[in-house]
């Protein structure tokens, strides 16, 4: 039966500790929320990353790849496209970008369930937003990902639309930031006329009631309001996703894939699931579950992997709400070229090295492989180098050149599949890099150029793993 | 069958301006500055110069592209004149092509001059410059000290060694350098510096801190090349010659190939392994007085060390530590300063270091005077160690 195959999750490494955000702006009273953790992202990392990284390890071929996000870095580009090369999926693949809500991709993965073919929709979310308003705290950085087929562990059993103008909050070219309205309005607004009839129609067409779900995957626009929709509705199980608003802030986009990929980690073979979309109205489904979903493992780590952020003016440096001034060595250069990305982008983007005839694996590919025995041009087979496991020859960390983040970490990487890359690192703990360490490939912004407002994308090392939260 | 490059070549005039932050001057300014000295050591004509070669390595920066800026510059009319680029090589390249054109027969005498304005950039460390090509997609963007701290990692990853012995022998090679420089009134930091300040200085890139690096400097260097016959017709009976250049250049097998272990360069080992060959020196360690390295950091020039044989695999840090390569060790090491402080002028580097062999080899170093010097050599490095460009040339006395 049709539903969700698998689902995938992201999360950048840092978690702000809100209260130390709260004791850097108490003289202001603007504090907003004291406690919990937010999710930041790197400086290389945005709403595109993260939606590839969540969606990393599905199936080779797709019929149909949709990116939803409301803060998707380029408005005329289509991130599906470069999500397409970033996955290594095949150039035939149908591809769309959702936007213009927070429920864009649960809106995308019910126009998914209700068509043919398999699908991926892919969400991630980094969202602007200044110092001392309260979505600045509130809102995290992160991806989510479901893959719909034919087969899956969890089958779609009913939903409900609701199309609903009700300005909880908006964004616009003008004023890109959010802005909310009277939370007060919204709570009230929201469950009563949006999110308690639009669930009532979904239990209704999937013949079921309030007590007959096991999970629940529906973020809130404003915090309490999920209580208020339970007592309506007589649901008593946990909304997972006021655990993530906790650990990870709202995710926006990806808040209601990623509480559904959690909710599908905790059920049971038989168990159902509520998630729904908030956002110029809802949108809400009803799944059950007949054995364990691939990718689901992920979440929980998600939640309880990462490295404490208790520097308020670094996270409002990488989050852009502080621009400091770099000095002139960050004044360099960084157009791309439309003709270079042409013949080079998908190789890059998706980190496809080539397997030359005696089977050494490099990257870049060339036409005479850099094998020492090689005298001249060879066919090459692709090979991908991006879920390839690596480990470090040699590194630095770079205090001279410009970076966003200092220190510049890079060095040289060797491929378990004996292709070696001079490549940058990211995500670097306490710790750092050392020559021996092993490390995973992640996609990260390679350059930004603000001039122009372009930014490429390569894969960067990373730990091959995370440290557990206050470990 | 080739025969080589060993003494058909003689050097009979070299300048060199002093290196440094040249606020007063420009490219210009330096050229002029070096031709001049080298011109009137030579003692041949302006008119007899028959081929020029400019060795320039950041066009976009300073001195602008081609050769014209050298031709302008001496107004050299109408004869050929080439600019030549091998990154930090540039200034052997430059010397490597006049005395190929000398040896070939084409021409009698040839000029090689090495040219770098860095002081224009506005801040300190080579520019960092991007175009937007295919490498620019993946490649990181990492400054020159930190592609040669890899070196360091590496190495002490392979030979087991501790962090902190390999930072003291780093520091005892920069120490090494300032005291040398201290002597050389061309250098660019002529100040004496103690280990402590050297190993307490701030991290560029980890593990080189302040110390560990070269100067960024502006200069120039030139030499004007005949044959030893024309040398001897001018009165110059044991002229300098060249006994050796060897180029060795990186094909990708470091960057993308499996098998190199990051601690050492492997284009030097290749261009010196030729370069001794060509010279026909037998045991580098007895044989050389001198040698001038491409110390653009430590790290560089104790790996160094090892790659030309003069050290044991492993064992530099010791040798450093031991003295062997300072000013009254066995085989000093940068008696002029070195990059490190005599300077970096990129393009010029090369050229600089011959002029100081040639001036060791002809007795002029006064301070700094080694007791009868036999044969120089001088290792000249352009990129990265994962992807470089090697020079290694031999100078003597023709008898």
């Amino acid at each position: 039966m049709r539903g969700v195959a698998r689902v995938g999750v992201y999360a950048p490494l840092l978690r702000l500790d809100c209260a130390a955000a709260a004791r850097a702006l108490k003289f202001s009273g603007l504090a907003g929320r004291r406690d919990g953790y937010r999710a930041v992202g790197g400086w290389d990392e945005d709403a595109f990353t993260f939606a590839v990284e969540a969606a990393r390890g599905g199936a080779a071929a797709l019929d149909t790849l949709i990116f939803a996000s409301t803060s998707a870095p380029f408005f005329e580009r289509l991130h599906a496209t470069l999500a397409v090369d970033a996955l290594g999926l095949p150039r035939e693949t149908r591809t769309r970008d959702v936007a213009g809500s927070r429920r864009c991709a649960v809106s995308a993965l019910l126009d998914a369930l209700l068509a043919r073919g398999s699908a991926l929709i892919a969400a991630g979310e980094r969202r602007p937003a200044r110092p001392g308003a309260a979505a600045h705290l509130a809102q995290g950085d992160g991806g989510a990902a479901a893959w719909v087929a034919d087969e899956a562990p969890a089958r779609f059993i009913g939903w409900a639309s609701l199309s609903y103008d009700l300005v909880d909050t908006y964004a616009s070219r003008e004023h890109p930031e959010p802005y909310p309205a009277e939370e007060r309005f919204v709570k009230e607004g929201a469950a009563a006329h949006v999110l308690v009839p639009t669930i009532r129609r979904a239990l209704e067409s999937a013949g079921l009631s309030g007590g007959d779900i096991h999970h629940v995957a529906a973020p809130e626009p404003v915090a309490g309001l999920w209580r208020d929709i339970s007592r309506a509705m007589k649901i008593s199980a946990p909304n997972h996703a006021s655990e993530i608003s906790a650990k990870l802030g709202d995710l926006g986009a990806a808040h209601a894939l990623f509480a559904f990929a959690l909710a599908t980690a905790r059920a049971k073979p038989g168990e159902r699931i509520l998630l729904t979309g908030f956002g110029s109205g809802c949108d809400a489904l009803v799944f059950e579950t007949t054995g364990s979903m691939p990718g689901a493992e992920l979440a929980e780590a998600a939640l309880n992997e990462g490295a404490l952020l208790a520097d308020y003016v670094r996270f409002l440096s990488l989050n852009g709400a502080l621009d400091l001034d770099w000095g002139v060595r960050s004044e360099f250069e960084q157009k791309a070229q439309a003709t270079v990305l042409d013949r080079y982008g998908r190789d890059t983007l998706g980190f496809i090295g080539g397997r030359d005839c005696a089977g050494n694996v490099q990257f870049p590919k060339s036409r005479i492989p850099v094998r020492p025995d090689a005298d001249g041009p060879e066919a090459m087979q692709d090979v991908r180098l991006a879920d390839e496991p690596a480990r470090i020859v040699s590194v630095t960390a770079d205090r001279l050149n410009y970076t966003p983040d200092p220190p510049f970490w890079f060095g040289l990487a060797q491929f378990n599949n004996g292709a070696r890359v001079m490549m940058e690192f990211t995500d670097a703990d306490a710790r750092g890099f050392s020559v021996g360490d092993r490390v995973a490939m992640r996609l990260r912004i390679k350059s930004h150029d603000r001039r122009r407002g372009f930014r490429t994308y390569f894969w960067k090392a990373a730990p091959a793993e995370r440290p557990t939260l206050g470990g | 069958m080739a025969s080589g490059i060993k003494d058909k070549v003689a050097i009979i005039g070299m300048g060199c301006t002093a290196f440094g932050e040249h606020w007063d001057k420009g490219p210009e300014d330096l050229i002029v500055d070096a031709f001049e000295q080298a011109l009137a050591d030579s003692g041949v004509a302006r008119s007899d110069i028959q081929a020029a070669w400019m060795g320039n390595a950041l066009d976009d920066i300073n001195v602008g592209n081609s050769a014209l800026p050298l031709a302008h510059a001496l107004r050299l009319k109408t004869i050929p004149v080439s600019r030549v680029e091998n990154m930090c090589a540039t200034g052997t390249e430059a010397l490597r092509a006049a005395v190929y054109a000398v040896a070939a027969g084409a021409v009698d005498f040839a000029l090689a001059l090495g040219v770098e304005k860095l002081k224009d950039t506005g801040y300190g460390g080579l520019p960092l410059r991007t175009k937007g090509l295919a490498n620019d997609l993946w490649l990181p963007y990492g400054s020159a000290p930190g592609s040669f701290a890899q070196l360091a990692g590496a190495y002490t990853a392979k030979h087991r060694l501790n962090g902190d012995d390999l930072k003291r022998a780093m520091a005892h090679v920069s120490w090494k350098s300032h005291q040398n420089a201290a002597k050389n009134p061309r250098a660019h930091l002529r100040k004496a510096v103690d280990m402590d300040t050297i190993l307490k200085a701030p991290m560029i890139a980890d593990p080189l801190g302040l110390y560990d690096c070269c100067g960024v400097s502006d200069g120039a260097a030139c030499a004007i090349v005949t044959t030893p016959d024309i040398a001897r017709g001018l009165g110059v009976a044991n002229p300098v010659t060249v006994k050796a250049v060897q180029l060795s250049a990186s094909h990708g097998w470091e960057m993308s190939y499996g098998a190199w272990d990051g601690s050492y360069v492997l284009n030097t080992r290749e261009a010196a392994r030729r370069a001794y060959a060509e010279a026909g020196v037998k045991e580098a360690r007895k044989e050389l007085s001198l040698t001038e390295v491409h110390d653009c950091f430590s790290i560089t020039e104790l790996v160094t060390m090892e790659d030309l044989g003069l050290s044991d695999e492993g064992c530099a840090p010791a040798d450093i530590l031991a003295g062997r390569y300072d000013s009254d060790g066995t085989q000093p090491c940068q008696i002029d300063g070195g990059l490190k402080c005599f300077g970096h002028p990129v393009g010029a580097s090369g050229l600089r270091m011959a002029f100081e062999i040639y001036t060791q080899l002809l007795g002029r170093a006064g301070e700094r005077q080694l007791v009868a010097p036999r044969l120089g050599l001088t290792h000249n490095l352009g990129g990265a160690p994962f992807n470089s460009v090697a020079a290694v040339s031999i100078f003597g006395r023709l008898h």
